[in-house]
């Protein structure tokens, strides 16, 4: 296991620096972030939207192996239930590190408010989270009974909660760019991709590094799952680019034509637009063509691209631009300090590490899987 | 039931930011932070005229908190701490905001401020780059002095500026409290602002609202704001000034 050693030992110095960045942005308050007046959320708002479609997207792997019980999922479903859990821990932490008094957090609890989307989103978030910890204990424990019943639970919760998270964006009149019924079905598409990409890559390095059995089969339907979902993202963001440009609607058609070729002189998201792009499109060619994707080195090539994609799409390229130009017209740009990255950063190795310790402690754990 | 509303007189504002100025010094804002701000209506700059000379205009806007009667600040906080006082007032508890920010994105107007850092700290940082050695009158601060709580209890204006949380224009809660009209109204040096109970048939803004025609910010977006604009009118005749198309001077 020293490869395990190696990953633990790259992992905790970012953690560490991302504690002491913490602290500092404790000490002097979120001035030492990016976000400003205009622009006030940022990287650990974007990560956070990212991370719980990954979480939402264990349902790819739970729904087929556990309601229609496709066997070859049989290990993958628990390391998707691991992903989710660790996800949204993550998902919780970028929360409390974006709040300007996390001393009060409780105050969800205290005096909750029922108009408001991100109380439920609260809610929902915190089911799933119980829920998959009740999964994965029970299935440890050997339950497989009570584990596959909080597991067909799950997948109702699964998808509420990205459709709660995209609820918090698109119910806001302020926010032109956001404030369309498209914004729930494209999280849960672009999830499914995400979800599914993580999984082949993560699926790959636990088959290499431990003793959990993967198969090949698995992988490659994942890919399958994957790709036709990056397809319906693709869709379902031309649909809506067509729909904002050709009707011409300036609220809207402003913060696409900042996306593609920027404002006057500020436009800092315009390549990373198009380096998402490109690298979505890549590698839904690639995964389409049979040869490439049944080869290794493509698959992972081409599931990494939709990571990636996907990350920028649904996280600075989703929050900033519905912020700029603002519904008044005036324009600031935001780019996110030192610090900031240094904390998401260390909520990321937190979040690999944790996920690291359950994949390896599960796969030396006699457990014996749910059978039918 | 009160149900309190500002109209400003475009005809009569000079752009002069008095009010942007006047609110800061009573609300005792940091340095960054502006409850209120003046733009110059199509111009990215204050006081720098739109259109092609000589056919210019140069319209200025002040932009407060809308108080609005269908506030999606108030649907979105997620503890209840932003809310709408019987009278309209739309307030921040600001004992209770977990500092999320989520009604800064809610807010068409952009008019929710955040405390980003320390109240000190902002001012010492200000100081600094107004190019002071140290502060002007020693230990002096700005504003009103006292803490000012709702009926049940709420702290809604308080001289220190709690970091992390969010605030904004509070139509001068602690003086519409002891009936006295916000700074910015009795500050105008234009006397463009009418301040008054929108519900009572006889008060001035009622009088006023029936006989002019006026326009709300973003009024297809449904929030139903409180503040209302009477829009000017190009003046003919007396006051106005022919100047001669020519840019060169005259030798």
């Amino acid at each position: 296991m020293s490869q395990f050693r190696m990953l633990v030992l790259c992992l905790v110095p970012l953690i560490l620096a991302g504690s002491i960045a913490y602290y500092f942005q404790l000490t002097y308050g979120l001035t030492v972030t990016g976000m400003g007046r205009e622009v006030s959320w940022g990287l650990y708002i974007s990560n956070f939207t990212f991370l719980v479609g990954i979480a939402a997207s264990a349902v790819i792997l739970v729904l087929p192996y556990y309601l229609y019980s496709y066997r070859e999922f049989r290990s993958l479903a628990l390391l998707g239930e691991i992903v989710a859990i660790c996800a949204i821990v993550m998902c919780m932490l970028f929360i409390l590190v974006d709040l300007g008094r996390v001393d009060r957090v409780l105050n969800i609890i205290r005096y909750p408010s029922y108009t408001s989307v991100m109380f439920y989103d609260f809610i929902v978030l915190s089911t799933y989270l119980l829920l998959n910890i009740g999964v994965v204990t029970f299935i440890l424990k050997g339950r497989s009974e009570i584990a596959k019943l909080l597991a067909v639970v799950s997948i109702p919760w699964a998808i509420s909660i990205h459709t709660v998270t995209a609820f918090i964006y698109s119910g806001l009149v302020a926010r032109s760019f956001w404030n369309t019924a498209i914004l729930a079905p494209k999280f849960l598409a672009s999830a499914f991709a995400s979800g599914a990409s993580m999984m082949i890559i993560l699926g790959m390095i636990t088959k290499k590094y431990t003793g959990l059995k993967i198969e090949n089969e698995a992988l490659l339907k994942l890919a399958e799952i994957g790709v036709f979902a990056m397809v319906c993202n693709l869709f379902l963001a031309g649909v809506e680019i067509f729909t904002s440009m050709y009707s011409a609607n300036p609220e809207h058609v402003t913060h696409y034509l900042y996306l593609f070729f920027g404002i006057e002189n500020y436009g800092n998201l315009t390549s990373m637009w198009w380096i998402s792009v490109i690298l979505g499109l890549a590698a839904v060619i690639l995964l389409i063509i049979p040869t490439t994707r049944r080869d290794k080195v493509f698959l992972a090539i081409s599931s990494t691209f939709i990571l990636v994609s996907v990350w920028m799409d649904k996280g600075l390229l989703l929050i900033v631009p519905a912020y700029v130009p603002s519904p008044t017209g005036l324009i600031e740009e935001y780019t996110p300090t030192i610090l900031e990255i240094l904390i998401s950063a260390g909520i990321w190795a937190l979040g690999i590490l944790l996920m690291a310790f359950a994949i390896r402690s599960v796969s030396r754990y006699k457990f014996v899987l749910y059978q039918r | 039931m009160v149900r309190y509303g500002m109209v400003i007189d475009l005809n009569r504002c000079i752009g002069c930011r008095s009010c942007a100025v006047i609110c800061k010094i009573h609300n005792s804002l940091p340095p960054g932070t502006w409850w209120h701000r003046v733009e110059t209506v199509g111009s990215r700059e204050h006081h720098v005229s739109v259109g092609k000379f000589p056919d210019l205009s140069e319209v200025y806007l002040p932009v407060p908190c809308m108080h609005c009667d269908n506030p999606p600040c108030v649907k979105v906080c997620p503890v209840g701490a932003t809310w709408k006082r019987e009278d309209g007032v739309v307030l921040v508890d600001f004992e209770r905001c977990i500092g999320c920010r989520y009604c800064m994105t809610a807010c068409p107007y952009g008019v929710r401020q955040f405390n980003w850092e320390d109240k000190e700290k902002a001012i010492e940082k200000g100081f600094r780059t107004a190019g002071f050695d140290g502060e002007y009158v020693d230990g002096y601060r700005h504003g009103y002095p006292l803490d000012h709580r709702t009926k049940d209890g709420r702290l809604v204006y308080t001289p220190e500026r709690p970091r992390g949380v969010v605030e904004k224009c509070t139509f001068c809660v602690q003086y519409i409290d002891q009936g006295l009209k916000p700074a910015c109204v009795r500050g105008c040096p234009g006397n463009a602002r009418i301040f008054g109970d929108l519900d009572d048939p006889n008060s001035e803004i009622s009088k006023v609202l029936r006989d002019k025609a006026y326009i709300r910010l973003l009024e297809d977006v449904g929030t139903e704001p409180k503040v209302f604009y009477i829009l000017p009118v190009r003046k003919k005749g007396r006051g106005i000034i022919s100047y001669s198309t020519k840019l060169e001077v005259k030798r």
